[in-house]
Formats: C-alpha cells, sequence, structure tokens
C-alpha cells in the first residue's frame, strides 16, 4: 500500500454570479523509501547509435562509459535491457525478445556488450520506442522506465508516424530523454517525452553523460508505484477547464483524461518515488446564490481503483468583497509560473523568426517573472540568452551571439517551477 | 502535513476515533453518521447520494446539518441558533433550562471569530455559566446578583482554560456573553460585550443591556453622539469580553421586576444588527399570530436575519414571563 497524501489551498469564497473555482493540489508520496518493500522494476536503456554519435569522436565513447555507469545502478532483480538505435531499433542486450534479470553476471555481460557499441546508419526514434513496448510487455508487472538519449534529429520516420507509437507506448512506460550536444530538436523529445510522463533535458558536453544517467537511473530505482491517476469528480453541469502540473515542471494534463464515468475523469500522473508534485486545477461551476456552498471537485489519487488519498476543491459565494477578491497565493505562483514557461516558449520562437521586439518583450516579461518568484535557475539559464539590465521591470536586451547549446537548455527546462516561497 | 486519513471534528479538529458519534473534545455531532433523510435540498438526489463529507454527490451542494441550527422548544422558553448564510460554522452557542414553574436559567454566548477556537469557547462559557445559574435556582435562596457575577466568573475560569493554538492573526479564545436568571417576574440579567438581552410587553420594547463596544463608549463619555459613533469603522469593536485577555471588569448587571406579561430575549449582534432598532424588534413580534410560542417567535426572529443577509452567526433565547 502506497502512502499518499492530498493538501488542497485555494480560496474558496467567490463574488455573487462567480462561477471559476482554482486550486493548486499538493499530493506528496512516502513511498519508495524501503528496497525490500519496492515493487520490481524494469529498466530499458535506447541509446542513438546512428552515425552521427561517432562526431566527434567521443561522443559513442562517453555513451559507452554512461551506460556502464548506469547498468551498476541497476538493483539486483530488476528486469533490464538494452537497445540500439538507428534508423531500425536492435535489442544488443539480452537479445532474444526478452529482458535479462539483473545481478553481477548480467551487469558484466550487459556492460560488455555496450563496449562493442558502434555508431553507423540513421535515425528512427518511433521504431526504439515500439521495441521498448514490446520488451516491457514481456516482464508484466512491473514499474516500467526507459531512458532514450539522442544526438540528432528524427530523420527516418514522420512526424506522424512517431505520434502513433506514443500514442500506442503512453501509459505503458516512462520515459526520460536526453539529447547531447546541439544537433537535436529539442520540440521532438519533448513530444516524447511529454507522451510518456518524463523529463527531458540537454547534455551539452557528452563528458556529462555519466553523471546524468547515474542520477536519472537513481530517481528511476526509487520509484515504487506507477499508473498512478489523479481522478476529479466534479459535480451535475460543472466543467473541468485545467488540469495541470505545475510542479516540479509544468505539464499539461487537461487533454489528457479518460472519462470513468459522468462525472468522474483520470489523468495519468505516471511513476511515483517518493516526491511531492503540484497540480492546477480550474473547475467551472453553475453560480449559486450568496450564502450557498457546494463542492466544486473532490480530486483523489487512485492506483489500480484503490483510493489513495482525496482533497475537496469547494465554492462558497458571499457578497463580501474582502473574501472574494483574494487570489490564493498558491494560485497566483503557479499562474505566475505558467506564463514564466509561455512567455519562454514565445521568446525563443519569435527570436528564431526574427521577430526582435517580440523576443525581447517576451524573455523581459520572462526575467521579470523569474526574477520575482525566485526561479534562479530559469533566471540563470535566461541570462544566456539577454542582458539584463533591470530584472524588476523586466527590462533586457537581447544577446546578439548566443551558443546553441545554451538556447537549447533554456527552451528543455523552461517549464521547471519553483515551489510557492515562505510567506512574506 | 495532515495525513489525510486520520480522522478530526470538523468543529474543533480534535484527533476522533473510529465509530466515534460524538466529538470527545467538543462534543460537536458528527457528520456522516446519521445522513440527510430526505436527500439533497437543492437537486433533490436521493439520500444515499450525501456523502461522507456532507455534500451531494450529484450536483455538489453542501447539505445542512446539525450544526446548521439548532433548537431547543422547552414551551415557555425556547432558543434558536442558526450559522446563517455566509460563516462556515457556527461559533454561538446557548444554555436554556426550566426548572420548576417559573424558574428560567439562560446563556447566550458569541465566539469571538477574531480568536482562535471561538466556537469552543462560546460553548464552554454558555454550559459554565449556566450550570451555576441552574444551582442558584435549585438553591432558591441565592441572591440574583451573586449568582449572576458567579456564572460569569465560571465562564471566565473555563474559556482561560480552552486550549489553542498560537497563530500570528488570532487572540486567545474569547467570547460575548449575556444571561439571565429568572425567578417568576424577579430577572436579572448579566452582559459582556455586544450581545443584548430586552425586555418587550404591552409598554413597548426596553434594552436591558448596554453594549461593552466603542460606539457606546463613546456616546457615554460625551465624545460623540450616536450618529457619529455609529458612522465610524471602530463602532462595532468591542471593549470588554469573555476570556483571558479580557479587561478586569466586572459583568454589567440589570435587575428587573415584572408586573406583567411579556417575552425577555437574549440575542447575539447576528440577529440586532439585521433590526433597524428596538421598535423593529417590537413590530415583528406584534406581527405574529396571537398566542404565539416563544419557539415561534425565536424562529421568526432568527428567519428575518438569515433572509435579510445572514452575515454573522444568528442566536437568539426567548422567554414568556408571566408574573400572575
Amino acid at each position: 500500500m502506497s502512502s499518499f497524501t492530498a493538501e488542497v489551498y485555494q480560496n474558496e469564497y467567490l463574488p455573487a454570479g462567480g462561477s471559476e473555482v482554482n486550486a493548486i493540489v499538493t499530493v506528496t508520496s512516502g513511498a519508495g523509501g524501503e528496497p525490500a518493500k519496492r515493487p520490481d522494476a524494469a529498466e530499458i536503456l535506447i541509446v542513438d547509435t546512428s552515425g552521427s554519435m561517432e562526431v566527434p569522436r567521443g561522443k559513442i565513447k562517453a555513451a559507452r562509459e554512461a551506460i556502464a555507469v548506469a547498468i551498476d545502478c541497476v538493483r539486483d532483480g530488476v528486469a533490464f535491457g538494452l537497445i540500439a538505435g538507428t534508423d531500425k531499433a536492435r535489442e544488443v542486450y539480452p537479445s532474444g525478445g526478452a529482458m535479462a534479470i539483473a545481478d553481477d553476471h548480467t551487469r558484466q555481460e550487459a556492460k560488455r556488450v555496450a563496449e562493442k557499441l558502434r555508431a553507423q546508419g540513421g535515425t528512427a526514434m518511433g521504431s526504439w520506442l515500439t521495441l521498448a513496448g514490446a520488451l516491457f510487455d514481456t516482464a508484466p508487472g512491473r514499474v516500467c522506465h526507459a531512458i532514450l538519449l539522442t544526438d540528432g534529429e528524427n530523420l527516418h520516420e514522420t512526424p506522424e508516424q512517431l505520434d502513433a507509437v506514443l500514442a500506442a507506448c503512453e501509459g505503458r512506460f516512462q520515459c526520460d530523454c536526453r539529447g547531447v550536444g546541439a544537433d537535436w530538436q529539442v520540440s521532438e523529445l519533448k513530444r516524447i517525452a511529454s507522451a510518456l510522463l518524463g523529463t527531458v533535458d540537454i547534455i551539452p558536453d557528452p563528458t556529462g553523460m555519466a553523471a546524468d544517467f547515474r542520477s536519472m537511473m537513481e530517481t528511476a530505482m526509487g520509484k515504487a508505484t506507477q499508473n498512478v491517476s489523479l481522478r476529479v469528480w466534479t459535480p451535475q453541469d460543472a466543467r473541468t477547464g485545467l488540469v495541470r502540473q505545475v510542479a516540479p515542471t509544468i505539464e499539461d494534463l487537461t487533454d489528457r483524461g479518460t472519462q470513468v464515468d459522468e462525472r468522474v475523469t483520470d489523468y495519468p500522473t505516471g511513476t511515483w518515488g517518493r516526491e511531492s508534485r503540484d497540480y492546477h486545477l480550474c473547475v467551472h461551476v453553475p453560480a449559486r446564490s450568496v450564502g450557498e456552498e457546494m463542492l466544486a471537485a473532490r480530486v483523489s489519487l487512485v492506483e489500480n481503483n484503490e483510493v489513495l488519498s482525496r482533497g475537496l476543491i469547494r465554492a462558497i459565494w458571499t457578497d463580501d468583497e474582502q473574501l472574494s477578491t483574494h487570489i490564493s497565493r498558491e494560485v497566483a505562483h503557479y499562474t505566475g509560473q505558467a506564463e514564466l514557461a509561455q512567455c519562454i516558449q514565445e521568446g525563443l520562437w519569435a527570436r528564431k523568426a526574427g521577430d526582435q521586439a517580440t523576443a525581447t518583450f517576451k524573455l523581459g516579461r520572462a526575467v521579470r517573472l523569474a526574477s520575482e518568484s525566485g526561479n534562479d535557475g530559469t533566471l540563470r539559464l535566461l541570462q544566456t540568452v539577454v542582458d539584463i539590465d533591470d530584472p524588476e521591470t523586466g527590462t533586457v536586451r537581447l544577446r546578439r551571439e548566443v551558443a546553441d547549446v545554451d538556447e537549447m537548455a533554456l527552451d528543455s527546462r523552461s517549464t521547471k517551477t519553483v515551489r510557492v516561497g515562505p510567506a512574506p | 502535513m495532515t495525513d489525510a486519513t486520520e480522522l478530526r471534528c470538523p468543529s474543533c479538529r480534535s484527533p476522533l476515533e473510529d465509530g466515534d458519534r460524538f466529538c470527545e473534545q467538543c462534543g460537536a455531532r458528527l457528520m456522516g453518521e446519521e445522513p440527510s433523510r430526505s436527500g439533497c435540498r437543492v437537486c433533490g438526489a436521493p439520500s444515499e447520494a450525501i456523502d461522507v463529507d456532507g455534500f451531494c454527490a450529484v450536483c455538489g451542494a453542501r447539505e445542512r446539518t446539525a450544526d446548521d441550527r439548532v433548537e431547543l422548544d422547552l414551551v415557555s422558553a425556547a432558543a434558536v441558533s442558526d450559522r446563517g448564510r455566509v460563516h462556515r460554522r457556527n461559533e454561538d452557542a446557548f444554555h436554556l433550562e426550566r426548572l420548576g414553574g417559573s424558574g428560567v436559567a439562560v446563556v447566550v454566548c458569541d465566539g469571538i471569530s477574531s480568536a482562535s477556537a471561538g466556537d469552543v469557547a462560546a460553548r464552554t462559557a454558555a454550559s459554565a455559566a449556566g450550570r451555576i445559574l441552574v444551582r442558584a435556582l435549585e438553591a432558591r435562596t441565592q441572591d440574583g446578583s451573586a449568582a449572576v457575577l458567579e456564572g460569569v466568573k465560571a465562564a471566565r475560569d473555563s474559556v482561560e482554560r480552552v486550549p489553542w493554538t498560537t497563530r500570528i492573526d488570532r487572540g486567545m479564545p474569547s467570547c460575548t456573553l449575556v444571561c439571565a436568571l429568572c425567578r417568576g417576574g424577579e430577572i436579572t440579567v448579566g452582559s459582556v460585550g455586544d450581545s443584548r438581552v430586552y425586555w418587550i410587553d404591552s409598554d413597548g420594547v426596553r434594552q436591558l443591556t448596554v453594549d461593552d463596544s466603542w460606539a457606546e463608549e463613546q456616546v457615554a463619555d460625551g465624545a460623540l453622539t450616536v450618529e457619529q459613533a455609529r458612522a465610524d469603522p471602530r463602532s462595532h469593536s468591542i471593549t470588554h469580553w469573555i476570556g483571558a485577555d479580557a479587561p478586569e471588569r466586572p459583568p454589567r448587571i440589570t435587575a428587573l421586576h415584572a408586573g406583567r406579561r411579556g417575552w425577555l430575549l437574549l440575542c447575539t449582534d447576528g440577529l440586532w444588527n439585521y433590526l433597524a432598532g428596538a421598535g423593529e424588534l417590537g413590530a415583528l413580534i406584534d406581527a405574529l399570530p396571537a398566542g404565539a410560542s416563544a419557539a415561534a417567535v425565536a424562529r421568526a426572529l432568527v428567519d428575518t436575519a438569515v433572509l435579510r443577509g445572514g452575515r454573522d452567526n444568528i442566536t437568539t433565547a426567548v422567554i414568556e414571563i408571566n408574573p400572575s
């Protein structure tokens, strides 16, 4: 039994005629502490071995080392496998259409195979994911996680082909994506990571791979529950306007729900270790008369139809403006963080399109929002793209020369949020 | 962080044992034990649709619970306490008992909402003072003023023992208190704070208490006129209350010898704030059918305040005094 708690932060008071109810739900999972109680895991490493991985020469070598580090992180008893990806997928370890069970012997074997990886061929990520899915199917009942490493674009597949594969893989395993160097497409990996509820990041220099793989593996090995859903009940005639994960990263789930019955929808949240995440919900309810109170939504964490924890989002109509005009600190904070991510995306897009005025305005607004909310990580990334004259007003100048990896780092990490700070 | 699975009293947040019907700490009846029998009052869904949190599983409406309105009808005396339309809980409390033919002990308290555990303070104060007044009725001999003084002291002692959590925006547990000890036509009234007692007979309506409020003190000192004082934003802030941080000052005590039949009415500001003065109180009672019971009077007055907005909790106790 996993231990989850859900806490709701909201201003439940609405003005007369008001119908929009906003709340932040903080979900905390205490699971994953004791290794003995963890369920079995399955782990697949998917490594791009297309021809470009030989250029520069150190790249494939660094990848081989990173794979060895990752394999050493695989706990005894975990099912694991290694896929080499080109324009087709090849199961290099254990081979034979199944997964290996980790012990000293299989880990050594896998590392020997990894040492022999050569780079040659094209890139078709959908085929890699399809093979991973087939291998995970041979290890049912496990918490399934994959790491996908690439250095280039998905040249040998159409976007439609990739989308079809993602639709088929959703909910079966989680996948963290990493791009090494500056020749891969942030939007492509974002699409994969988003569909498979994983993270996306850049590894600017191949030498950083081993450390990054170790940290991803440690997180993956700590996952104890998978296929946890955020279940949202809303009353008759209500409409769910927004379901968005807002911490640690922004991930919109609004259109990803599965309807359970007339009033209940499940939203996927993937696997959980010992961690805490925040969700922003917005529900539109029919307005009632002043003094009435209603339940606008009931939010529960559900694993295999078992309710792990729940929270109530309420609406109370009042004619006291002091109550109804106050915006919950948590809601305001995450509305700002979402706008921050949006401004970065729009700013970078405008910059690429050569629209300097829009880029300056959007990135300036992003600087201001990051600075106000104490999102120092994002502020540092912004500084690689703009020179900041005044963070409080968001006065910035676009940098003429920006390294591709810096822009891609900002793009990849723009959805990282900070949690609401202590009360002033 | 609260463990969501741990049971807590909806009223005072004390931990509960599985299966408790009432809170050990504050005595509140626990919701979910007896689901509403009539179903949802808004959409008409059957009673099974009302969930353990007291919400309708179809339309989400919050059902009225026992906590929303408490009525006590002792025929010649009655009390009604209503949550009102804005506050989330009822922080008013009353204690009403009849003894023998004409003895009545009554206390009405209003928990101060800017204080911690104002609701617990009000309940504690009402029952502590109520017990002393009932004992005085039983003893027969005790002087009314002495009994009221002792009752207020007991209320204060008990409120000082209410456990509370220090918060920067909340004061110590505290409440107002009005009480009356009635032996036939001999009535002793005590008051601390801005809850009120009225006497209504064929001559009209008379307010027996003086509010311990900023406005009243300014008027009493001659510093401001009644109109000036009422217009001031501070007019409603109270200058005396029951609580550990209250000024060291005795309650105001008034004795009344009622020579003829009439109503003694105690109420919190949730009621009198909705009345355009004492005159309207008399008019409302006069408008009731002849021979209306104490309960009918109390209900009509509370309903009026609810209909006019119900911004605060509303409590009144009505006692029919018949000296003959």
